[in-house]
C-alpha cells in the first residue's frame, strides 16, 4: 500500500514542480556520489592511513620498551651464570652441563614470553621497530579486512580499544568497498566476456573465441539492456510450451510479452484502445497468457518458473495502474504519443531526463528486500520495464526507429551506471533465480589463477617455496590469515624492501578480495540455480535450498 | 482392472523395494544433514573428522623441530662449559667471561627466535604434542572453516598445508550454510520473542490502538494523494483510483489485519541488536577472565571481539597455559577450555550473523521510512 501510494505522488509531483524533483535528484546524486566508487576507495585509503598514524603512534613507544627489556633478561642469565659459576667447587663437565641447561631453559623460556605475551619481533635494535608507518598501515589494512595475522598485534590497552572500535567502523566499509569494487569488476568482466565471444557466436556463447567483432560502445550498451531483461525472465509466468537452447533466447526474444503487449496499448492514442487496456488490467494474468501467442522458448529451469508465477501474479494485478502512470511520464519513445498535447515541448529532452530521475532515485529508495505486503518486487518491475522500454530493442512489435536515435544523448551512461547498481541491489534479492551468462568454470579458472600467479610472485619477492607461497595466498585471499608466514617478516629487514613488500601484499590481497568477490557475483546465481535443482531431486525441502542459497550469497 | 494394476504395482515394488528404501533412506538422511539440527551436527562432525587429520598429519613434524631444539641447547651448555673451563683457568677474568657469556647468550637467542618462528612452543616433552592435542587441533580445524585463523598453531607440514586448503574450500560454505541456518532460526525465533512479549502483540488493547494509528495516519496521507492526483491526469486517475481506494475503511478490519499481521514483519530496533552483540561479548569477556588466569577483563573483551569478527590475531588465545612450561599435568582442565571457547565462538558467530540479519531489515525499513519522509515534507513546502 505505502509503496503503490509513494509511486503515484511523485508523478504529480514531477508534473506540478520540478524544484522538489530536481532537489531529490541532486541529494541522491550527491549521496550516490559519495558512495560511489571513487569517493568510496579514496574513503578506505584515508581510513587505513589515519589508522597507520594511530596506531603506530599508541604502540611504537611499548615496542620499544619490550625491546630494551630483552637487554635485561640477558643481562640477568649471564648474572646467575657467574653465580652459578663461582658457586662450583668441584668442575665436572657434567654436572655443570646439567645447571646450565636448566639456565638454558629458563632462558629460553623468558624469550619465548616476550615474544608471545609482549609480541617481540627478535629484534633489538630500537631502531628497528615492527610499528613503522608502513608497518601500522600493514595492520591497519590486516585488521578491516579481517585477515588478521596477528605477526604485529596492539600490546597496550588504549590500541586493544582503538582496535576495536577502529575495526567495528572499518570493517563494514570496506566490506561496501570491496563489493563495490567487485561490483564493477563484474560488470566489467561480463561486459568483455560478452565482447569476446562476439554476436556471431550467438548459438553458443559459452565458448569463448578471439575477439572478432569490434562493437560500438553504443550498441554493447544496448546489448546489456537485452542482457538485463533476459535475466529478469525467471520471474515471469511461463508462457509457451517450445523450448529452444537459452543462447537464442537471449537475445532473440523479448522475454516480457505482457509488458511488450503494454507497452504496445499505450503506444496509440485512441480511447478505445485505453478502455481495453484497463479491462485487461482488471482481468487476471492468466488470462493475459492466453492473449500472448506463445513465446519462443526459455531453457530456464521449468519447474522454478511455474513455482514462482503464483507469487507475482498478484502483484501483476496490483501494479498495473501504476505501470501505465509511469509509462505515461517515462517513456522516452511513448511520450510523444501517449500524451497529445502535453509531452512535445522544445524542453523535451529536459523534461525526458527529469522523467528518468525520478525512478531512478525511486529504485535507490527502496531495496528491494524489505518485505513489504504489497511486495516491492512490483516497484521494481516498474523501473525496469521503464528501462526496458527505455531501451532499443532488436525485435520491437512495432517498427521503432533506430536505437541510438531513440536514446538522448549522454542518457546512456547514467542509466547505465545504475543498471550496474540495480545489479548490486539485485543480489540481495536470495530467492529469485536468475542466470548469469558467465558460466562457472572461468571464474574458478580465474581465482584460481590468481592465487597461482600470487604465488610465483611471492615465491620470486619473498623466496618462499612454491607450496608455502600458494598456501599463503589461499590463507590470505580467504581471510583466515594465521600469520605463519607473513610478508616482509623473514626477509632482512631492509627498510625499503619491506615496505615495497608490504605494498605488494596489500594490493594483492585488495585486488584478491574484490576478484572473489566479483565471482561470486558472477557466479551465484548459476550455482543457487544448481544447488536448488540438486535439492530438489534429492528431496530436500524447499526453505533448506533457500539457505543454500544464502549460504552461497555469503 | 485397478486392482490388477495395484497388485503389479506392489510386486514391483517389491522388487525394487531394497533399493528405493536405500535411495529413500538416503535422500531422508541427506535432507536430516541439511536441515537445521543436521547442520549442527554436521558442522560439530566435520570439525572433529578435521582435527583427527590434522593430528595425525602435524603429529610427527613437532618432534622433530623439539629434538633440534634440544640439540641445540646441549650444544650450548657445552659451549659454555668451555667458557667455564678457561675462566677457570685463570685465562679470563669476571669481564671477559660476562662478555663471551653474553656473546653465546645473543647467538642463542637467534636460534630460539628461529626456532619459535618456525613453531616451537616452549615444552619439551618429545613423546606428546602439547600443540597438536585433540582439543588444540579441533580448535584449529574450528579457526579454519570460520576464518578466524588464530595461528597459534599452524601446521608446518607441506602435506599439512594442502590439507588445510582442502578442508577450508569444504568447509567454509559450510560454515556459512550452519550460520545462515542458525542465524534465520534465532532471527525468526527472536523476533517472535520480541514481537510476543515485548510489544505486547498478545494483548488486544495495545493492539487496537495501534490499529486506529495506522489508519488514521493512512487516510490522512490517502487525502493528501487524491488532492495532488486530481490536477494532473484525470482520466488516468478515475481508472486507476478504484483498486487504490481505501482499504481499511473500518476499524474491525484494520484490527483483525493488525492481529493477523505476521509476526515476522515486525521489525526489531537496531538498538536491541546492538545490546545483544555488546551483551554477548561482555558475557563471554567475564567468563574468559575468570577462566584464563593473566587475562584481564580488557584482555578478554578484546579476545571476543577479534573472534568474533573473525579478524583473529592469535595474540590471545584461549588455553594459552598449555604451552606454559611444566604445566602439562593440567591438560584435561585446558583441554575444556578449547571446547568451551569452541562452543562459545560457534553459538556468537550465529548469534552476530541474526543480528545482522535483524539489523539489515531495520536498517533498510528506516531507510525507506525516512526517504518517504522525505518527500512528504518537501510535497508539503511546494
Amino acid at each position: 500500500m505505502s509503496i503503490r501510494y509513494k509511486s503515484d505522488p511523485e508523478i504529480a509531483e514531477y508534473e506540478s514542480t520540478k524544484c522538489c524533483t530536481s532537489f531529490l535528484h541532486y541529494s541522491w546524486k550527491t549521496v550516490t556520489c559519495l558512495f560511489s566508487h571513487v569517493t568510496l576507495v579514496s574513503m578506505v585509503v584515508s581510513y587505513c592511513v589515519l589508522g597507520a598514524f594511530t596506531f603506530e603512534a599508541l604502540e611504537v613507544a611499548n615496542e620499544k620498551k619490550v625491546k630494551s627489556g630483552i637487554y635485561k633478561i640477558r643481562e640477568n642469565v649471564t648474572w646467575h651464570l657467574w653465580n652459578y659459576t663461582q658457586g662450583i667447587k668441584a668442575f665436572d663437565e657434567e654436572n655443570y652441563t646439567r645447571g646450565a641447561l636448566l639456565y638454558l631453559k629458563h632462558f629460553e623460556n623468558s624469550l619465548l614470553d616476550k615474544m608471545n605475551k609482549d609480541g617481540w619481533d627478535g629484534e633489538e635494535d630500537p631502531d628497528k621497530v615492527q610499528w613503522t608507518r608502513t608497518g601500522s598501515l600493514f595492520y591497519s589494512i590486516i585488521v578491516i579486512t579481517t585477515i588478521g595475522y596477528g605477526h604485529i598485534a596492539p600490546k597496550t590497552s588504549w590500541g586493544k580499544v582503538v582496535t576495536i572500535f577502529y575495526a567495528i567502523l572499518g570493517i563494514p566499509l570496506m566490506l561496501l568497498c570491496l563489493s563495490n569494487i567487485g561490483d564493477v569488476m563484474a560488470t566489467s568482466f561480463r561486459f568483455l566476456y560478452w565482447k569476446v565471444c562476439c554476436y556471431t557466436c550467438q548459438k553458443k556463447p559459452k565458448k569463448r573465441r578471439t575477439r572478432g567483432s569490434i562493437r560500438s560502445d553504443k550498441l554493447s550498451r544496448s546489448r546489456q539492456g537485452s542482457f538485463r531483461r533476459y535475466t529478469r525472465t525467471p520471474r515471469l509466468p511461463e508462457l509457451g510450451p517450445m523450448s529452444h537452447s537459452d543462447t537464442e533466447l537471449r537475445y532473440l526474444d523479448d522475454p516480457f510479452p505482457s509488458r511488450r503487449r503494454s507497452e504496445r496499448f499505450r503506444k496509440s492514442d485512441d480511447p478505445s484502445r485505453k478502455i481495453s487496456r484497463t479491462s485487461t488490467v482488471s482481468s487476471p494474468p492468466v488470462q493475459q497468457n492466453h492473449l500472448e501467442p506463445p513465446l519462443r522458448g526459455y531453457s530456464l529451469d521449468r519447474k522454478r518458473r511455474a513455482e514462482e508465477a503464483p507469487d507475482l501474479d498478484p502483484s501483476l494485478i496490483d501494479r498495473t495502474p501504476i505501470l501505465f502512470n509511469k509509462y505515461i511520464v517515462g517513456t522516452d519513445g511513448g511520450f510523444e504519443r501517449m500524451i497529445p498535447g502535453k509531452g512535445i515541448t522544445p524542453r523535451q529532452t529536459e523534461f525526458q531526463k527529469r522523467s528518468a530521475s525520478v525512478p531512478r532515485t525511486r529504485r535507490f529508495l527502496e531495496p528491494p528486500r524489505y518485505p513489504s505486503p504489497d511486495g516491492s518486487t512490483d516497484v521494481e518491475e516498474d523501473v525496469d520495464s521503464l528501462k526496458d522500454a527505455r531501451r532499443p530493442r532488436g525485435r520491437s512489435p512495432r517498427p521503432s526507429p533506430s536505437p541510438r536515435m531513440m536514446t538522448p544523448i549522454g542518457y546512456g551512461l547514467p542509466g547505465r551506471y545504475y543498471d550496474d547498481d540495480s545489479d548490486a541491489y539485485d543480489a540481495y534479492e536470495a530467492g529469485k533465480a536468475r542466470i548469469r551468462p558467465v558460466p562457472i568454470w572461468l571464474c574458478v579458472f580465474l581465482v584460481v589463477g590468481y592465487i597461482l600467479a600470487g604465488a610465483y610472485l611471492f615465491m620470486t619477492w619473498e623466496g618462499w617455496e612454491y607450496l608455502d607461497a600458494a598456501y599463503f595466498c589461499f590463507i590470505t585471499l580467504t581471510t583466515i590469515g594465521f600469520g605463519d608466514l607473513v610478508p616482509a617478516k623473514e626477509v632482512s629487514r631492509d627498510n625499503s624492501r619491506a615496505t615495497i613488500s608490504i605494498a605488494l601484499c596489500s594490493l594483492y590481497l585488495l585486488f584478491g578480495i574484490s576478484l572473489l568477490a566479483m565471482s561470486f557475483n558472477l557466479v551465484q546465481e548459476e550455482v543457487i540455480g544448481k544447488v536448488k535443482r540438486i535439492a530438489k531431486s534429492l528431496g530436500i525441502i524447499k526453505s533448506t535450498s533457500d539457505d543454500e542459497d544464502d549460504d552461497d550469497d555469503d | 482392472m485397478e486392482r490388477k494394476r495395484s497388485v503389479r504395482r506392489r510386486r514391483k515394488t517389491a522388487r525394487r523395494s531394497w533399493l528405493k528404501q536405500c535411495k529413500e533412506f538416503l535422500r531422508q538422511f541427506i535432507a536430516f544433514l541439511f536441515s537445521n539440527v543436521g547442520i549442527i551436527l554436521l558442522v560439530a562432525g566435520y570439525t572433529i573428522a578435521g582435527s583427527f587429520i590434522f593430528m595425525t598429519i602435524e603429529g610427527k613434524h613437532k618432534l622433530k623441530l623439539k629434538e633440534e631444539v634440544l640439540n641445540n641447547r646441549t650444544i650450548f651448555a657445552g659451549k659454555l662449559w668451555n667458557i667455564t673451563y678457561e675462566l677457570n683457568r685463570k685465562v679470563m677474568g669476571k669481564e671477559q667471561f660476562n662478555a663471551s657469556i653474553d656473546e653465546l647468550l645473543r647467538l642463542y637467542q637467534k636460534l630460539v627466535v628461529n626456532f619459535t618462528r618456525r613453531g616451537f612452543d616452549g615444552t619439551d616433552d618429545l613423546t606428546s604434542s602439547a600443540q597438536w592435542s585433540f582439543a588444540g587441533a579441533f580448535l584449529y580445524s574450528l579457526t579454519v572453516i570460520t576464518t578466524i585463523g588464530y595461528g597459534n598453531i599452524y601446521p608446518r607440514t607441506p602435506e599439512g598445508k594442502i590439507a588445510t586448503i582442502v578442508y577450508a574450500i569444504i568447509g567454509m560454505p559450510l560454515f556459512l550454510l550452519y550460520l545462515s541456518n542458525i542465524g534465520d532460526i534465532m532471527a525468526r525465533s527472536f523476533k517472535w520473542i520480541y514481537a510476543k512479549c515485548c510489544l505486547c502483540r498478545c494483548c488486544p488493547g495495545v493492539a487496537k490502538r495501534r490499529a486506529l494509528r495506522k489508519i488514521r495516519r493512512e487516510k490522512r496521507m490517502q487525502m493528501d494523494y487524491d488532492s495532488d492526483v486530481t490536477g494532473s491526469d484525470v482520466t488516468e486517475v478515475s481508472i486507476s483510483n478504484p483498486p487504490l481506494g481505501p482499504r481499511h475503511s473500518t476499524v474491525s478490519e484494520a484490527l483483525t489485519e493488525e492481529l493477523d499481521t505476521d509476526v515476522q514483519n515486525v521489525p526489531v530496533p537496531v538498538t536491541v541488536c546492538l545490546a545483544i552483540m555488546v551483551g554477548y561479548i561482555c558475557s563471554g569477556a567475564l567468563l574468559f577472565c575468570k577462566w584464563e588466569e593473566h587475562w584481564t577483563f580488557m584482555d578478554a573483551s578484546y579476545f571476543c571481539f577479534i573472534s568474533l569478527s573473525t579478524i583473529g590475531f592469535g595474540d590471545l588465545v584461549p588455553g594459552d597455559k598449555i604451552y606454559g612450561r611444566g604445566r602439562d599435568f593440567y591438560a584435561e582442565v585446558l583441554e575444556l577450555s578449547f571446547v568451551f571457547c569452541s562452543i562459545y565462538l560457534m553459538l556468537g558467530m550465529a548469534l552476530i550473523a541474526m543480528c545482522f540479519n535483524l539489523m539489515q531489515e531495520e536498517v533498510i525499513h528506516k531507510i525507506q521510512t525516512t526517504v518517504r519522509t522525505v518527500k512528504y515534507i518537501l510535497r508539503c513546502n511546494r
